[in-house]
């Protein structure tokens, strides 16, 4: 019987990952453009994109997922099933976050990075994508494994709007057994595992990532879960 | 596609009130919260073993699960331990507990950055340890968390939205209340998304303001 | 006043100070100069214990600093450390860093206190920056108050670890001249510098350290004049 009940939570913890891997792909891609659109020399593409980071930070998940959910069938006429409402509505809420992200780690890329490329005469997308990206890439791992931490958190919220991910299923199992406390206990220990999987990876990523030298080995930074939820 | 805002109009005086309760929990948490983090932060930076271990869990516990599920737990998992708490006693537990596991790293963050030179300059001086952590230690730390407890004030503020789910009369509550009034989605969500991000917008203006008072001394308040 | 006998220290695995033998005595300006890594800050930070001795002894003033944490800390009022990086603390005005360990570690009252504080501040010459914060002051006013803190504990012994290295070079001046004040009222100071000029003009003596030994010790006039070992020889005429 306890199996049975935890397998089914697992089986929506696979639709949470599922959810989280598609936003924080989609997201970190968005975000890694936005992130270069803020710091952008073209003064629309920067406010542009500035104001998107700034308006959907300041605004609560939970209000966003809702926003998606009842106002792309009004703004679009289409009707959204529930986890691609939940992509959508994860996805830019990550991108948002990983845009503000990639701003800091794109201006901690050494200035002098970007004065050689120019001065050696490599052009602008070559500059951002070959030069810049990978080392602000590098910068801004472990605040991307933290984010990616929250997002799975974040995708606990995507339950209120029908589909049925790992918070979700708790809830309908323990008013299947009343038994409120096993069924959210049992959740709560998986999402642990995944957030703790994710720490464990991006720390690898981070070491593998490192620069071959003295002062790095010794600074490596530990992934630190920025305030969520 | 019509947007129509007027139909929100008579629900301004309920969507403020809602914001004031939002105002409230946030407070009371945060506050709630900010004392429960500093021992858990004394319980983490002591030498006993146990009190670590004990902090670090907690910590560890809260940051890696999400509120929704710590609320759940809080207001339909403790009744089975005969406690039973209304909407707003569990709302603000699980809020408590979950901003002192931040508020303790923070805490952490801001007196590992207490330069060491300045503790080795009280030592020297021949201050005792307690006298070096009260004046010497404690102001540059206070100094260098403040930006980061505001943040983690205005993040608190945003997830008390959260509350919502299991019926806390808070702002994204009377939204989601006015919605299935009025079916004016759009109108209602954007209007509580301008409330929420002007009332976290002037919270940083505030909090900045106070921050040029209350460190002056700082290279760069 | 200063005794060190057969001073050892180790970080870890490695041996930074490997028998140390050296004595101060009362009015006397030492000078200590040697290479990057020798150990010179070191062995500055252990006669007022802020570095753990492995094996030896340091007396300050009669009082074997090892014996216990009372002698420690009766060593800590008897000497006053001025760093390289200044450590003021940045949110008490310069008069109130002055005046804070007199009041709280000799038990001065605030009047008394800041009474020392303002004399001493005006000794440094800067007797209009007592209101003023760490963070509107330049380096080389930093560096003065910082001295003068370090003065109103009224120390037997003036300990400077490289206190104008983390100075621009046209400030540098200022502080080396209140350090000269100091060393010509009779003063008993260590001071662990670059500044060649300094050490050939000021100390009584010059103490010549690499890897944690002491190489030579000499008169002004002699080590920098005709230094006996070679490590000193190649040394100096690598900065001369």
């Amino acid at each position: 019987m306890f199996i049975e009940q935890l397998l089914g939570l697992l089986r929506a913890a696979g639709w949470t990952l599922a959810l989280c891997v598609s936003a924080g792909v989609a997201g970190t891609i968005i975000g890694f453009l936005l992130g270069v659109g803020q710091v952008s020399k073209i003064v629309v593409l920067r406010w542009i994109t500035t104001a998107y980071v700034t308006v959907i930070r300041g605004v609560p998940v939970l209000l966003l997922i809702f926003f998606v959910y009842f106002g792309i069938p009004v703004l679009f006429a289409v009707d959204l099933a529930p986890f691609l409402a939940g992509f959508v509505a994860l996805t830019v809420v990550a991108a948002a976050y990983m845009g503000e992200t990639f701003r800091g780690a794109i201006q901690a890329v050494p200035r002098g990075q970007f004065e050689a490329a120019e001065a050696l005469g490599v052009r602008y997308l070559d500059r951002t994508f070959r030069v810049i990206m990978p080392q602000a890439l590098r910068i801004a791992v472990p605040s991307l494994t933290g984010y990616l931490i929250n997002l799975v958190k974040d995708s606990s919220l995507i339950g209120i709007i029908g589909f049925v991910e790992l918070t979700r299923a708790a809830k309908i199992l323990s008013n299947l057994t009343l038994d409120p406390l096993g069924a959210f206990l049992m959740a709560a220990v998986i999402y642990f595992m995944i957030s703790f999987t994710i720490s464990r990876i991006g720390v690898a990523v981070e070491r593998k990532l490192a620069p071959k030298s003295k002062a790095s080995s010794r600074k490596l930074a530990t992934t630190a879960i920025p305030a969520g939820n | 596609m019509n947007l129509y805002f007027g139909d929100i109009l008579p629900y301004m005086g309920e969507l403020l009130t809602a914001l004031g309760m939002s105002f409230g929990i946030t407070i009371a948490s945060f506050v709630i919260g900010g004392l429960l983090s500093v021992v858990v932060y004394l319980g983490k930076a002591s030498r006993v073993r146990v009190f670590q271990i004990l902090a670090s869990g907690y910590i560890g516990i809260f940051r890696n699960t999400p509120l929704l599920v710590q609320i759940y737990l809080i207001y339909f998992g403790l009744p089975v331990f005969g406690v039973n708490l209304d909407v707003f006693q569990a709302s603000l537990v699980a809020l408590s507990l979950n901003n002192a596991s931040y508020c303790a790293e923070i805490i952490r963050g801001g007196f590992e950055s207490v330069p060491r030179g300045l503790i080795e300059a009280g030592e020297a001086l021949g201050l005792d340890r307690r006298t070096i952590f009260a004046k010497v230690s404690l102001a540059p730390a206070l100094r260098g968390v403040y930006p980061s407890l505001v943040n983690q004030f205005v993040h608190l503020f945003l997830t008390s939205s959260i509350a919502s789910i299991i019926g806390l009369p808070e702002l994204m509550h009377a939204v989601l209340e006015i919605n299935s009034q009025t079916y004016r989605s759009i109108e209602v969500l954007a209007i509580g998304a301008l409330l929420y991000f002007a009332s976290g917008f002037i919270i940083s203006l505030l909090a900045r303001g106070a921050e040029r008072f209350l460190f002056r001394w700082a290279v760069n308040a | 006043m200063i005794t060190i006998e057969k001073l050892h220290k180790q970080f870890g695995e490695v041996e930074v100070l490997r028998g140390i033998d050296l004595t101060v005595a009362a009015h006397e300006t030492v000078c200590v100069i040697g290479p990057s890594g020798s150990g010179k800050s070191t062995l500055l930070r252990c006669i007022n214990g802020l570095e753990a001795i492995t094996s030896g002894t340091i007396t300050v003033g009669g009082i074997d600093i090892g014996a216990s944490k009372n002698n420690l800390a009766e060593v800590r009022k008897e000497t006053g450390m001025v760093f390289q990086q200044f450590n003021l603390f940045p949110h008490m005005t310069a008069r109130e860093n002055v005046a804070f360990a007199p009041m709280r570690v000799r038990g001065l009252s605030k009047a008394e206190a800041q009474d020392r504080a303002n004399r001493l501040l005006e000794r440094v010459g800067l007797s209009e920056k007592g209101d003023s914060f760490p963070s509107q002051l330049s380096g080389g006013q930093q560096q003065r108050v910082a001295i003068a803190r370090a003065l109103a504990m009224e120390p037997k012994v003036m300990l400077f670890d490289e206190p104008t290295s983390a100075l621009d070079p046209e400030i540098v001046g200022e502080v080396l001249d209140t350090m000269r004040t100091l060393a010509e009222e009779g003063m008993t100071m260590v001071v662990v510098t670059h500044e060649m000029g300094f050490a050939r003009e000021v100390s009584d003596r010059v103490v010549f350290m690499d890897q944690g030994q002491v190489v030579e010790i000499a008169t002004p006039q002699e080590m920098f004049g005709s230094p006996k070992q070679e490590r000193t020889k190649s040394f100096l005429d690598k900065v001369l």
